[in-house]
């Protein structure tokens, strides 16, 4: 057709998603493996939500911390990220990993896109307590703007997470999902990164029929859902997860198991 | 949440049996699958229960609009709604047809119309949709680039997800997405009605036009991207990039390349229409009620039909019947001013290959999908060119001497300047 041949895709913003996993010594086994297949399986469908969507690309980034933290992979984007299978051993620096997370959370280092970004969604896993003094890493990344406005999740996994430490990175004990069974973790590994990058890469949005209605009648001025924070769309989504699969649970039949 | 196997039936509310075939595609407000009902291969929409509010309200809007029927066959409209199961439930509507591609897959460059003629066919067929909606006295609400549906060879356009339209002055919650709200939605002063629907819709044609959103540009230009600066940018105090007055957001060389490059092409008409279309007072000022209209947009983009013709380069070009000559705006090269078809009051530029629309040789009507007539070259000598009447009307031809000739379906006649033609019962002149 000529002239829009050359025609490039529209200028999109960037949305890097961080995976931040706890690599210690007590999630060898099982939990990791759960983790690295969790993972590997949401990738195809992480490409098809930044190859859908006209407002973001998606990036994804990969920091692991045990003894010590250490980056995988920068951002790369979805299209062509592959997940590369994680060992566990060492002890729990999460500390580390804030330190590295405060200082590629820059302009100058990770979030350099000359289209500019959305806010990140940083997703921490981990299954234990932190072995290092994290507060005071914690205390410092606080206050890097990027982590203000990040959307930001944790799973604890099993009950020897701390998830008052988890609660403290994201800022809300409701972005703390808890989880005891391979299956849930795999579930929610998905679910979060799925839900979390499809709210990340948009634009503030409503969605239908959700926000309280208004008729012709009322007076008062609607509130716009921009008003909402991504963190706070985010809760609500993990809360409508949490009551459907209650809903799931809607009879007796136990199977036969004996209590 | 109910989760539909292959297989499995359920019903219609006046009964039916519905089987479900496949499972389509998961969006944010529910799921998509093919179905058979009556005989037919359908498509149904089935809403996540926990993103209903209200759901009854949002169910009988959805039921009062299935009973009203489309506005334009381009509505992929709901025929029929489903029974409720476990707090919700979905309606039934066509399938989209293959040839069919996201609206979304143009703005990323996957997709690219056969030419101009498609393009322009694409923005009519939108702005026609929402006029008839409108005219019905109904607003959409909800417009973006995931509502449309567009076949890349002919233009042919698609509206899908009308759940949320509703009669004016109603709203049923939805707020739409945010680079498509209207600014006075954004900022939360106004719920979305026909008025912000016309933002929305100038949004859209000018993505269709130039492959870049029209209120990003220098001053949006940020590291992040937060809520509070998308409220600035898109709600508080938004600027048009190529705005008359303020060029403080004008787009940025290698980032915004595809309107850096496409803005001087359209002709002034074209460009006038957006600078109005959003004029600090068409965003935030006092014409937020009087935006350009649907009907507006379809003249500007039935002249721009007008002028368009194919150069020898093969790509389509367009031309300024005021001018003895133009440029091609792909190739460069000159061409020469062809044979113009006045007729209504418009100018129809003919050179082989164009396309007469109804809306052009039929009184008071705007079909601009129909073709009535074509310019066709001889086939011995391809300068020699012919308009074919594909009608089922007689046409006649008078030429300057007074001689005149008769043509039906299928007949051809040579063309040249000071012939007349009589469209049944519009007349027409070329020079």
């Amino acid at each position: 057709m000529g002239i829009y041949d050359d025609v490039v895709e529209v200028t999109r913003r960037t949305m890097v998603l961080f995976f931040v996993v706890d690599t210690s010594g007590s999630m060898n086994g099982a939990k990791i493996g759960t983790v690295n297949s969790a993972i590997e399986e949401i990738v195809p469908e992480l490409k098809d939500i930044s190859e859908e969507n006209a407002d973001a690309m998606i990036k994804v980034a990969t920091l692991t911390f045990s003894s010590g933290a250490k980056w995988i992979n920068e951002p790369i984007s979805a299209e062509t990220f592959r997940w590369n299978y994680l060992n566990a051993q060492g002890v729990t620096d999460l500390g580390k990993a804030f330190d590295e997370l405060n200082d590629k959370l820059s302009r100058n280092a990770y979030m350099g896109d000359i289209s500019g970004s959305f806010a990140p969604v940083i997703f921490l896993m981990s299954d234990g307590e932190p072995t290092d003094n994290y507060m005071d890493s914690l205390e410092v990344l606080r206050e890097n703007n990027w982590f203000k406005k990040a959307i930001k999740v944790a799973v604890a996994i099993g009950k020897d997470a701390n998830k008052r430490v988890l609660s403290e990175f994201t800022g809300n004990p409701e972005a703390v999902i808890t989880v005891h069974s391979p299956e849930a973790l795999k579930k929610w590994i998905q679910f979060v990164s799925v839900t979390a990058s499809q709210i990340g890469s948009r634009s503030a949005n409503a969605t239908g029929g959700q926000s309280a209605p208004v008729t012709g009648e009322q007076t008062e001025k609607p509130k716009s859902k921009i008003n909402l924070t991504k963190q706070e769309e985010f809760i609500r989504e993990i809360k409508a997860q949490e009551a459907a699969e209650a809903e799931d649970w809607d009879d007796f039949d136990d199977g036969g198991i004996q209590w | 949440m109910v989760v539909f196997q292959k297989g499995q039936r359920i019903k219609s509310a006046s009964g039916g049996e519905i089987e479900i075939l496949d499972f389509l595609g998961a969006g944010g407000q529910g799921a998509v699958y093919k179905v058979k009902y009556g005989g037919e291969e359908l498509a149904l929409k089935w809403f996540h229960s926990n993103k209903l509010y209200e759901n009854e309200r949002f169910c009988r809007n959805i039921e009062n609009n299935i009973r009203q029927g489309a506005p334009a066959d381009c509505f992929l409209w709901p025929v029929e709604l489903t029974e409720f199961i476990s707090g919700s439930f979905g309606y039934l509507m066509k399938l989209r047809p293959p040839q069919y591609r996201e609206f979304s897959h143009f703005l990323l460059a996957k997709v690219h119309f056969a030419d101009i003629s498609a393009l322009i066919n694409a923005a009519l067929g939108i702005i026609n949709g929402f006029r008839a909606l409108h005219n019905r006295g109904y607003s959409y609400q909800d417009l973006n680039d995931g509502n449309f549906f567009v076949d890349p060879k002919t233009g042919d356009v698609l509206i899908c997800d009308n759940d949320n339209v509703t009669p004016y002055g109603e709203n049923l919650g939805i707020m739409g997405k945010c680079r498509y709200m209207a600014p006075e939605v954004v900022t939360g002063g106004k719920r979305p009605d026909c008025h912000t629907d016309r933002f929305s819709l100038a949004v859209i044609l000018y993505m269709i036009l130039f492959l870049n959103h029209p209120l990003e540009g220098k001053k949006t230009m940020c590291p992040c991207l937060t809520e509070e600066l998308e409220y600035r940018f898109y709600g508080e105090s938004p600027v048009f990039v190529w705005d008359d007055y303020d060029d403080s957001n004008r787009p940025v060389r290698g980032v915004h390349v595809n309107e850096i490059r496409l803005w001087k092409i359209y002709p002034e008409f074209v460009r006038k229409a957006f600078g109005r279309a959003f004029s600090h007072e068409a965003l935030v000022g006092g014409d937020i009620e009087h935006r350009v209209i649907e009907k507006e947009w379809q003249e500007i983009f039935m002249q721009l039909r007008d002028m368009t013709m194919k150069c020898s380069c093969g790509s389509d070009t367009f031309f300024d019947v005021n001018e003895q000559s133009c440029e091609c705006i792909n190739c460069g090269k000159t061409i020469f001013r062809p044979m113009v078809l006045k007729v209504k009051k418009r100018n129809i530029v003919l050179a082989s290959g164009s396309k007469l629309y109804t809306d052009c040789i039929e009184p008071e009507c705007d079909d601009f999908r129909k073709i009535s007539g074509e310019v066709v070259g001889s086939i011995t000598d391809p300068t020699v060119l012919g308009l074919k009447n594909l009608t089922d009307t007689e046409w006649e031809a008078e030429l300057p001497n007074g001689s005149a000739r008769k043509f039906t379906k299928g007949q051809v006649v040579k063309l040249g300047r000071g012939v007349k033609i009589k469209f049944g019962d519009v007349s027409a002149e070329i020079n």
